[in-house]
């Protein structure tokens, strides 16, 4: 797809890579302010109580502090803390500081001290009398009638039934799930659970604020959506957009985890009470509890079937939890119904789904958003009734699955907090996934061969699965071009590249569109003062949304070109093109100009600034597709799974840049595979993390890595800047369901809770075969 | 981290370091390559005695036995030609196990002993070669089996002295002579949910001449399998001793509940891993179980 295009689909070294392996001064954290003070914020020691008393006194006096704040001293605004568009679907039941703590993490007091060292004795010196309240630490419990109620302000607004900790409620069903099931000759039902994972970015969250010469509150942060957190710190420290400025420089990875906005009210918060810079980092340990984390969730999936194989209905009933505040709560859960179950075309779809308030950490976005748990179980049940129905797995899921031409009906039911928009199927590469993904495991092959000698017995599974590109309808980006005298042109996008190399994915598609080489396109990305809006790097829009702002400000700079050349060359446009960083004629005469010799012209004989903006959005959000297959070796002693080789085949559209591309399939499977088998933030009686750091918490490293293949199945999708949909998501959502189907076909036993531990293996196990 | 920390010493010394480490009182800490003393960040120390220059980092042959220096990374055992010719490399194989790559680079042997892990990774091999430490103290050097070394968790019969040492003698030779180290791990550069160590000698009819078993992670301290040695001694190599020695094995353990594993697990892990490794010594003898 890419035989006739110079910078699209080349394999073009990032943008930024070079001073990122250089170690150059570029992530939040690297500069260093005079007179900057250190904050800290004081975690609470419950996981559910009132701040009966809370004195100061002591942590003010303490040399060294410039301020000490609790809900005291702050305006009381209930906001959201996540990262979405306004008006935002999540719950405003978080406050700045607040008389109430809801999980053990939750913000007491923030202060600010010359050190490390004086503001952590200084929160060591605040006097706090709790009166501590019943916690509601299990899921089941959350909903029961006579437990806390965990948001019984009565300013937090749109929580669904506060009285019985329900955040947010979703029912949708397409046809008649009830009619369906009756219809079906067979009816498969059974309950899944998945875990708590946390992100573990390299670079934990972190914001610096000031006040600049103007007195402007200027926040530098490591965040995937500037222009969200801009307007939410204005909305909490009450002080008009104008006044804040949000500088996203190079982010060390943010998953989700950062589409939050998490330090940036306090930070600001303390940078105004001190008049001085003020920096608060997070330590690793409080990255995971007082961050984000992906929601547990109990599933509960059934399937009517026909003999011949044709599912029939689908119903999908979740609980899940949002821990103590809702934010992302109603939308990772509405995935979870809206980006599964029509993966298969049943005829009648059920989704209902209650998230609970729990007095647990906070759930958030995260690399997913709700399909990593849906399609655990749908994929682990589908290869059950593959089983049942004595068909392979690939076969039965190729009858059953979406393609080209469909409508997924069920998205028009379920959009972001509110009614969305049909998705119509323009471009699908599954088939072609399914073909070549088999082929390079050897699935014939091994799918006969299950087993192995003596206690280490392998097995082959896969799962399918889809996501979207963007938020139909709601997410929406611009960009800004303008050229300089030498012929290369500055570009601006409000786009957050996390390093997952938006930068250079957007610099491609601006210099394609352009005829310019990559290197005349330099790009500054999600700078609130300089760079247009966009709503940030999350739900796998950027490639596709912020992409297409920046072909449409391209195609508009280079009608601009063409004008200017049209006139230099003294030929007629429709008979110019540009190409190799210059414009020529397609006509006989052969006649070209430089794009440099073209810029100073345009600048000082023309007096003409070339340069033009466009914003973008779609209503619709084509799906990449991806099948993910496993093959595990199951130690039948020690229950531990080692996974052998896991093939990932995705179609992303047109991948703009293949190399990255890989790089994202290879990083999303290595997450899904932590999900997998290891990664789990667990949580004491009393709410207490117990696993608050990478000794207890794990996660796998590059000697873990099983052998991995990835292979891109390109398809053109008509909605897509030069046919791109979306890759960074998907890939983590098979990997769990392919694992827990090879442990099947490898020994027989199926496992439905996620992670899949080996002393839950074992356990199975022996209830199969009790002699072992 | 260490912002109460107010000095950081280099002695040149085992005695300037011992002077200063007495100097310091309960709040100075040793400290070689830091994997322990880092991460934990006790806020009580004041001060940190490096011992990284006192000479102490080599690995030593003298006949059959070996001599270690305290100092001594595990990436620097990891890579010792000569290590790996010793009972059938399994100090090596410990030392590969024993987190990643700029772990070893930094992390020591006398480190790994001294910190009194129950899970440290050569606690296991050492005691199954029999293994004494060398401690120095202000006035004189005294020599201990590695077995008595351990006292509970994080406590050793170190007291106010240094680990200068690890000597390890002439382990047993020959053809029938074989050495197995087993480790099970979350990850593959995790601590040891259980690890377990065997060497054997047997006689020219498949009698066990001579045995060690020793098991980490599954009690207070690294264990030595005594009952479960004393089973295998002096009786003919077979699969059914194997499982039952490993089954002893299982009894001695105490293990404890924590993060990674339950006990019920850890127990039934020290049977298995405990059976894999006297199988593995068996095959390697020429033994056919």
């Amino acid at each position: 797809m890419s035989g006739d295009r110079a910078v699209v689909g080349q394999n073009l070294r990032k943008v930024d890579g070079v001073k990122l392996v250089t170690g150059r001064p570029a992530f939040t954290d690297d500069i260093h302010l005079p007179g900057m003070l250190i904050g800290k914020i004081l975690p609470s020691p419950h996981a559910h109580a009132r701040i009966k008393r809370i004195d100061t006194g002591k942590a003010r006096a303490l040399p060294g502090v410039h301020a000490v704040l609790t809900y005291k001293d702050v305006p009381r605004v209930p906001h959201t803390t996540a990262g979405q568009a306004w008006p935002e679907p999540s719950p405003y039941d978080t406050y700045l500081l607040d008389n109430k703590v809801r999980f053990v993490g939750d913000r007491v007091a923030a202060v600010a001290a010359e050190t490390r060292a004086i503001a952590e004795k200084a929160l060591r010196l605040i006097e706090v009398e709790y009166e501590v309240l019943p916690a509601v630490l299990e899921i089941e419990q959350a909903m029961a009638s006579g437990v806390a109620v965990i948001h019984d302000e009565p300013d937090s607004t749109k929580i669904f039934d506060r009285e019985h900790n329900i955040a947010g409620y979703i029912l949708r069903e397409i046809g008649n799930v009830e009619e369906g099931f009756r219809a079906s000759d067979l009816i498969f039902e059974r309950e899944f659970r998945t875990g708590r994972q946390q992100h573990c970015p390299l670079e934990p969250h972190v914001a610096i604020a000031w006040l600049d010469a103007d007195q402007r509150l200027v926040i530098r942060t490591s965040t995937q959506v500037p222009y969200h957190a801009r307007r939410q710190v204005a909305m909490i420290l009450q002080i008009p957009v104008s006044r804040v400025h949000v500088i996203k420089p190079r982010i060390g990875g943010g998953f989700g985890g950062k589409q939050e906005m998490l330090l940036e009210d306090i930070t600001g918060a303390l940078a105004l009470a001190t008049k001085r810079p003020v920096k608060i980092e997070f330590t690793r340990e409080e990255e995971f509890y007082m961050a984000r984390s992906r929601h547990p969730q109990i599933l509960r999936m059934k399937m009517g079937v026909k003999r011949d194989g044709t599912i029939v209905a689908s119903q999908l009933t979740v609980l899940a939890t949002t821990g103590a505040y809702g934010s992302h709560s109603t939308t990772v859960q509405g995935n979870t119904g809206s980006k599964v179950l029509p993966l298969y075309r049943a005829e009648h779809m059920r989704f209902e789904c209650h998230v609970v308030y729990t007095n647990t950490p906070v759930a958030g976005a995260f690399r997913g958003y709700g399909c990593p748990q849906g399609f655990f179980a749908q994929e682990t049940l589908v290869d059950e009734i593959a089983e049942e129905l004595g068909r392979d797995p690939v076969e039965f899921r190729r009858q059953n699955m979406i393609r080209l031409g469909d409508i997924d009906k069920l998205s028009a039911q379920l959009g972001e907090g509110k009614e969305g928009l049909p998705r119509h199927i323009r471009s699908c590469g599954l088939p072609e996934c399914l073909d070549r993904a088999a082929a390079a495991v050897d699935w014939d092959g091994k799918r006969n061969a299950a087993g192995g000698p003596a206690h280490l017995k392998r097995g082959v599974g896969m799962a399918a699965t889809m996501q979207g590109s963007g938020i139909a309808g709601v997410d929406w980006a611009s960009a800004f071009l303008k050229m300089n005298e030498d012929g290369s042109f500055f570009l601006q996008v409000g786009a957050a590249d996390v390093g997952a190399g938006a930068d250079t994915v957007l610099a491609q598609i601006a210099a394609e569109t352009l005829g310019v080489s990559l290197d005349k396109v330099v790009i500054t990305s999600g700078d609130t003062d300089i760079t247009p809006f966009d709503v940030g790097a999350y739900a796998s829009s950027t490639t596709i949304i912020s992409g297409g702002a920046v072909r449409k400000a391209a195609e508009k700079v280079r009608a601009h070109v063409l004008d200017m050349a049209a006139k230099m060359l003294d030929a007629p446009v429709d008979k110019l093109e540009c190409g190799d960083n210059q414009v020529y004629t397609i006509c006989e005469c052969r006649k070209a100009v430089s794009m440099a010799e073209l810029a100073m012209h345009a600048m000082y004989k023309e007096k003409t600034q070339i340069m033009d903006g466009a914003s973008h959005f779609n209503t619709d959000s084509p799906p990449p597709f991806c099948v993910t297959f496993a093959e595990v070796e199951v130690d039948t002693e020690t229950g531990k799974v080692r996974v052998l080789h896991l093939v990932t085949a995705v179609d992303p559209g047109t991948a703009i840049n293949p190399m990255q591309a890989e790089g994202q399939v290879e990083g999303a499977v290595a997450q899904g595979l932590g999900y997998a088998l290891i990664e789990e933030l667990l949580l004491d009686g009393q709410g207490r993390p117990r696993n608050a750091s990478f000794l207890d918490y794990k996660i796998f490293s590059a000697k873990d890595m099983p052998r991995l293949t990835t292979i891109l199945v390109e398809t053109d999708e008509p909605l897509g800047p030069f046919g791109a949909k979306s890759i960074s998501e998907v890939p983590i959502n098979g990997p769990a369901p392919a694992i827990a189907n090879a442990i099947y076909h490898a020994v027989g036993i199926r496992l439905r809770k996620l992670p899949i531990r080996p002393e839950d293996v074992l356990r199975e196990l022996r209830e199969k075969l009790p002699t072992l | 981290m260490f912002d109460l920390v107010e000095a950081f010493h280099r002695p040149s010394s085992i005695r300037e370091a011992l002077r200063l480490l007495h100097a310091g009182g309960r709040r100075a800490r040793i400290v070689a390559g830091g994997t322990d003393v880092v991460v934990r960040a006790d806020p009580e120390i004041r001060s940190l005695v490096d011992i990284t220059r006192l000479g102490l980092t080599y690995i030593k042959r003298s006949g059959g036995a070996w001599a270690i220096g305290a100092t001594t990374t595990m990436a620097q055992i990891e890579h010792s030609a000569a290590l790996r010719a010793l009972a059938g490399g399994i100090l090596v194989e410990a030392a590969k196990g024993c987190g990643s790559v700029q772990l070893r680079n930094m992390a020591t042997l006398g480190g790994n002993l001294a910190n009194a892990s129950p899970a440290a990774d050569t606690a296991a091999p050492l005691l199954v070669l029999d293994a004494q430490v060398v401690v120095a103290g202000e006035r004189s050097r005294r020599t201990l089996a590695l077995a008595d070394f351990f006292l509970k968790p994080g406590e050793t019969a170190l007291g106010k002295a240094l680990l200068v040492e690890i000597l390890i003698p002439a382990p047993p030779r020959g053809a029938r002579t074989a050495w197995s180290f087993q480790k099970l791990g979350r990850t593959e550069s995790d601590i040891s949910v259980v690890n377990a160590a065997a060497g054997l000698q047997v006689d020219g009819k498949g009698v066990c001449k001579w045995c060690r078993i020793a098991l980490g992670a599954v009690a207070p301290v690294p264990l030595r399998a005594r009952a479960a040695e004393a089973l295998v001694t002096g009786r003919k190599l077979d699969g059914s001793l194997v499982e039952q020695a490993a089954a002893e094995a299982a009894r001695e353990a105490s293990p404890i509940t924590d993060i990674r594993a339950t006990a019920e697990y850890r127990r039934e892990m020290c049977r298995v891993l405990v059976k894999r490794a006297l199988a593995e010594c068996a095959a390697r003898a020429g033994c056919s179980l």
